[in-house]
């Protein structure tokens, strides 16, 4: 492993964004580290969703963005995509009324007609489940079958961070596990994750390093196995002056 | 940093000025110059004053209709032949004796009246463009119907125009009558602009949803303002027959209409000086330049585009020079609580949410949920995303029907999806993202909130009539006692768009107040504020609470939650995962799971 | 009779179906209705009768020119009237923009071309009567359209992503579609479905600056009632309203015929907003 340059793949600092009057994020410094695995966390309305938004350009920004040793603070989403940085949106948004291989197809638009081919078989190889229904229409899938297609339309771009926001939400736990183990195979295979959950402990597990965001502000940022972790989370979950024993 | 609730020495809030007078002057300027213009002896300018003053008579009731309420409505012109046909075949006596003018311009009224409430109907149920189109339809409609009818109408030869006796002869004495009608209908869509009729259109144009909340009913009044300007434009058509001396039906081409429309837009929206300017500008400007005439409805399109592009505020816009003077950079929202017992009438009733289920497709937003809120008392609602939340508050404030359960206050149930009557039994809220109307006053969105107590009739308020005049100033006592219990009362004249987010959050809670609510409901007022003014909203939320209103509070602050409330409950999944004393919710080990996922 | 009113019903229903279809392609791209749909009718027209009547262009040639006009008055459309109002809050702002814009270029060429309808030269030797060639051009430009569109929205990489864009425009922003550069490209697409609309119906309509609010409305009858955003809905509507029209012409005469398609548009439109097609169907390109 190349350790010569110790800069991570991306820094974001001073982050601030918002819709319209309304400030959300207040200056965010984060960093993820190439083939690195980190999660997101924080009580909602914490700005989660709104942070990889900023990140992938589909907010307007102020602050500074570094992905690779390129400037991205003014890129907008196409430009990240094509450096490497992927943004899976929240909910398993897909385009319901084509068939998965189109959708994996259009996550391809913009490459070279026969690496667009390529790179959508090695994405498919990742879900075999929704390989088979390739030809199927999207809608025809079920809500987790239709999450793995989402992160595979990530994969089509071989990025290498791969942003993902809440990938478990509305699945069971089965698909949960399904899901994030694609994500921990992809961590192996060398590409970055930036992983925003609910469930703290799958997000534990499957993560290195692990950011709090609350209010706006990242509140916390640990290693995964530090001690203690739990408590320290509810802590700056819940704010100063509040404690909630998790005592038993 | 400026506390915006300084005084002067006599007790009345610094930076509230009265700005009554400084509109008045560009009508004044206009009503002089009209009354001077037959000095000029000079019979051309009398036909083009004339024709303004009359383009104006139209424009002006249109102005309610587009430029208050916000409907696109582009073939107006249909009114205006309307009423020309009708006044002029009443006074010709062709097919039935002939009646005196002023008799056929009152029948022309009265079905312009009718016709408007017709070709406005449609408004109530279709989206912009649809709605749009159907006044074009109209238009075209007539203008055939108007070809083919010869009987009546005399077809493509037409029919002569209504003769006015003297005074009102052809002539400066027709104009001083055009001139005369002109000035009542300004003074009478002013009225309307002024009072609670002209600011529920524009609640209902950019806030549609808000404007429920306090109880304003969209139909009644967009029937009732496409009936007055259905008559202005019956009235206009009868002057404008006898302008012409002779009409045919391709003296009503689109091109009028657009000149209407665009009138209107060109002046801003909302404004009753713009689009008079605007009607003025528009009839004069092809004047000016022989080869102009040929051109100038490409000339209004081009300035149209230009407004859209450019300055969508329009004229008015350009005269606001109140909002132009620069505001205070670091103002601080300071609520003054002991202006809240002016205001608060202190009687509660409890709140009760019993087994409501509510879904949506297959899915269950809320799940069999008990809920109640004492009087008096401030009560959290807090809980994951998704957890249905504001979906809560929705079904109490009536937006949504629930399938099943009840929504009680006191005794009385309250009618599942009938929001607009929530008002009435004094529930008040603010939304998630504040929902005021940018291009008005603060202090004219706060008087949104106490609409429903207004007694003087659209009628009263029309001629402005001494029970009217009563409303209003009692109403402009109250939103500026509202503003100072939230602390904003030096902003009372300032556009609504121009403040920040969370003077914005508490401009909302003003207008809430405004109801005497005996519960009100928050939805995150907490989002986006800084932590001082957190500790500021939780203290009037406390007030509140004290002065005898119910609060329930949703939020996501959970510093908020465990400061001030009373009681908290919990909700995962659309049921209640447990609920009690803040103290007791803080240590549940399924609520600190809940939240952080398990 | 029943020969005249077919024929003269479908062919002009043909035309109304295509000005449909334009609507439904700028809005599909944009979410944005536009007034200019039956402007760049008219112009099919009044260039048609430009570039071979007055230049003496041949008529592939002038057929040609005109789509290109189409495009170009279609990308200017859009970049003048409709992406600078997106991004602003209030939603009416694009109907005026883009009524604005309509209005400029009628007026502009009642100005330049005339006021009075001028005749559109024959453009083929083929056919008469009932088979005459103003009768099946509009039915073979329809069709040629539908059957592009189906290809261009199953076959290409770019149809389907004009789908992507039209069904969840987050999603395709986020994936890195070139959600800008796909709507310039609709806009040209519907630039040149008009001007080919009006050109086919060249004979039959004449060239007639007047003809702009014509189609304007009688174009979006079929959009209204068959759903907006529906071609299939547009072209059963569009020929449906033609022999509608053609009918109502033959029993009741001409005003009539105009009154009675006005008020079986807003009836249904009251009782069913959302147009016939309704909230069954999905919303299909």
């Amino acid at each position: 492993m190349p350790t010569s340059a110790r800069e991570p793949l991306l820094e974001v600092k001073d982050l601030a964004a918002g819709y319209g009057k309304i400030g959300v994020l207040h200056g965010v410094q984060l960093s993820v580290g190439a083939g690195e695995a980190v999660a997101l966390l924080g009580p909602n309305g914490a700005g989660k969703t709104t942070l990889l938004r900023a990140i992938s350009g589909l907010l307007p920004r102020t602050g500074q963005i570094h992905f690779a040793g390129k400037d991205m603070s003014s890129a907008g989403p196409r430009d990240a995509v094509s450096a490497g940085l992927v943004h899976v949106v929240e909910g398993h948004r897909v385009f319901t009324q084509l068939t998965v291989f189109d959708n994996l197809l259009l996550a391809g638009y913009g490459l070279p007609r026969a690496a667009r081919a390529q790179q959508v078989e090695e994405a498919l190889a990742f879900f075999p489940e929704i390989a088979e229904k390739r030809r199927n229409l999207a809608v025809t899938l079920s809500g987790g079958q239709q999450q793995m297609l989402a992160v595979a339309q990530g994969l089509v771009r071989r990025p290498r961070l791969l942003m993902l926001d809440e990938p478990s939400a509305g699945l069971s736990p089965v698909l949960v596990d399904r899901v994030l183990l694609a994500a921990a195979k992809l961590r192996e295979a060398g590409t970055a994750i930036l992983l925003v959950e609910q469930l703290i402990e799958k997000a534990l597990a499957t993560a290195d390093r692990v950011y709090a965001l609350a209010r706006g502000t990242i509140v916390l940022e640990a290693r995964t196995d530090e001690a203690d972790l739990p408590n320290r989370l509810e802590q700056a979950y819940f704010g100063q002056g509040a404690h909630a024993p998790l005592q038993s | 940093m400026t506390d915006t609730t300084a005084q002067t020495g006599n007790g009345r809030p610094k930076g509230y000025r009265s700005t009554r007078y400084e509109g008045l002057l560009p009508f004044a300027i206009l009503a002089i110059a009209g009354v001077a213009l037959p000095l000029f002896d000079d019979s051309y300018i009398g036909l083009i004053a004339t024709r303004a003053c009359i383009y104006w008579i139209l424009v002006a009731g249109l102005n309610l209709v587009v430029g208050f309420a916000g409907q696109i409505a582009i073939g107006w012109v249909a009114l205006l032949t309307l009423g020309a046909y009708t006044t002029s075949v009443l006074t010709a006596g062709a097919a039935m004796p002939a009646l005196p003018p002023y008799l056929a311009l009152l029948i022309a009224a009265v079905a312009g009246a009718a016709f408007g409430v017709i070709v406005g109907l449609p408004a109530l149920r279709l989206r912009t463009f649809y709605f749009a189109m159907t006044t074009l339809g109209f238009a075209t409609i007539v203008t055939q119907v108007a070809l083919a009818w010869k009987s009546v109408t005399g077809g493509g030869i037409g029919v002569a125009g209504p003769v006015f006796p003297s005074p009102f002869e052809p002539g400066w004495g027709f104009y001083y009558l055009c001139f005369g009608l002109a000035a009542v209908a300004t003074w009478m869509t002013a009225n309307i602009a002024a009072s609670r009729f002209g600011r529920s259109l524009v609640a209902i144009r950019d806030a549609e949803v808000a404007a429920e909340a306090s109880g304003i009913a969209k139909p009644l009044l967009l029937v009732t303002v496409f009936m007055f300007s259905g008559a202005l434009a019956g009235i206009a058509g009868g002057l404008f027959a006898s302008l012409q001396t002779y009409i045919t039906p391709d003296a009503f081409t689109f091109d009028l209409s657009i000149l209407f429309f665009i009138a209107i837009l060109i002046g801003g929206r909302g404004s009753i000086i713009g689009p008079l300017l605007g009607t003025i500008i528009l009839t004069v400007l092809p004047e000016f330049a022989a080869p102009l005439v040929a051109w100038s409805t490409f000339l209004y399109a081009a300035l149209l585009l230009a407004i859209v592009l450019a300055m969508p505020g329009g004229i008015a816009d350009l005269l606001d020079f109140k909002n132009r003077r620069p505001l205070e950079r670091h103002r601080e929202v300071v609520p003054r609580p002991e202006m809240l017992a002016h205001l608060l009438r202190g009687e509660g009733s409890i709140l009760s949410l019993a087994n409501v289920v509510l879904s949506f497709g297959g899915v269950r937003a809320i799940d069999g949920l008990d809920l109640d809120v004492r009087p008096g008392e401030v009560h959290g609602l807090i809980g994951p995303n998704g957890s249905g939340k504001t979906t809560t508050l929705n079904v109490i404030s009536g937006y949504y029907a629930p399938q099943s359960g009840s929504v009680r206050l006191g005794d009385a149930v309250l009618p599942p999806g009938a929001a607009r009557a929530r008002a009435s039994h004094r529930i008040a809220r603010t939304f998630q993202t504040p929902r005021v109307i940018g291009g008005a006053s603060v202090l004219d969105n706060v008087k949104i909130g106490g609409t429903i107590d207004g007694h003087g009739g659209f009628i009263e308020a029309m001629l402005t009539l001494p029970r009217h005049r009563r409303d209003e100033t009692a109403l402009r006592e109250r939103a500026l006692l509202a503003l100072s219990a939230v602390g904003l009362e030096s902003l009372a004249d300032v556009r609504a768009d121009r403040l920040q987010h969370s003077e914005l959050r508490f401009v909302e809670i003003a207008r809430a107040l405004m109801l005497s609510p005996s519960i009100l409901l928050l939805d995150e007022p907490a989002a986006g504020l800084s932590a001082e003014e957190i500790r500021r909203l939780g203290a009037l939320i406390k007030s509140i609470s004290r002065a005898g209103t119910s609060v329930l509070l949703v939020e996501h602050h959970a510093d908020l939650i465990f400061d001030i409330c009373d009681r908290v409950t919990v909700l995962n999944l659309g049921k209640v995962l447990a609920a009690g004393t803040p103290d007791e919710i803080r240590s549940h080990r399924e609520v600190v799971s809940a939240y952080l996922g398990a | 009779m029943l020969e005249s009113i077919v024929s003269y019903g479908l062919a002009v229903g043909a035309v109304y179906a295509l000005i449909g279809i334009t609507y439904n392609v700028m809005f599909t791209a944009s979410r944005v209705f536009s007034f200019t749909a039956g402007m760049l009718g008219m112009l099919g027209g009044v260039l048609g009768a430009l570039f071979i009547d007055q230049m003496g262009l041949p008529v592939i040639v002038g057929l040609v020119a005109t789509l290109a006009c189409g495009a170009v008055i279609g990308v200017v459309t859009e970049i003048v009237t409709v992406r600078p109002v997106l991004k602003s809050l209030e939603q009416h702002l694009y109907v005026l923009s883009t009524l604005a814009f309509a209005l400029l270029v009628q007026q502009f060429t009642a100005i330049e071309w005339g006021t009075e309808a001028r005749p559109f030269p024959r453009l083929f030797k083929i056919g008469a009567g009932f088979l005459d060639q103003q009768f099946w051009l509009p039915l073979l430009a329809c069709a040629v359209t539908v059957i592009g569109l189906e290809l261009l929205y199953r076959r290409t990489l770019i149809g389907r992503a004009f789908l992507a864009i039209s069904e969840d425009n987050y999603a395709a922003r986020a994936l890195g579609l070139p959600e800008q550069w796909l709507r310039i490209a609709s806009f040209m697409l519907a630039g040149m479905i008009g001007t080919l609309a009006g050109f086919s119906g060249g004979e039959l309509l004449l060239a007639f600056f007047g003809n702009q609010s014509i189609l304007n409305f009688y174009g979006f009858v079929p959009v209204a009632l068959g759903g907006m955003g529906s071609n299939r809905g547009a072209l059963i509507g569009g020929l449906a309203l033609g022999v509608f029209q053609q009918t109502a012409n033959f029993l009741v005469g001409g005003v009539f015929a105009a009154v009675a398609v006005f008020a079986v548009f807003i009836v249904v439109l009251l009782l069913r907003p959302e147009g016939l097609a309704g909230a069954l169907g999905a919303r299909r390109v």
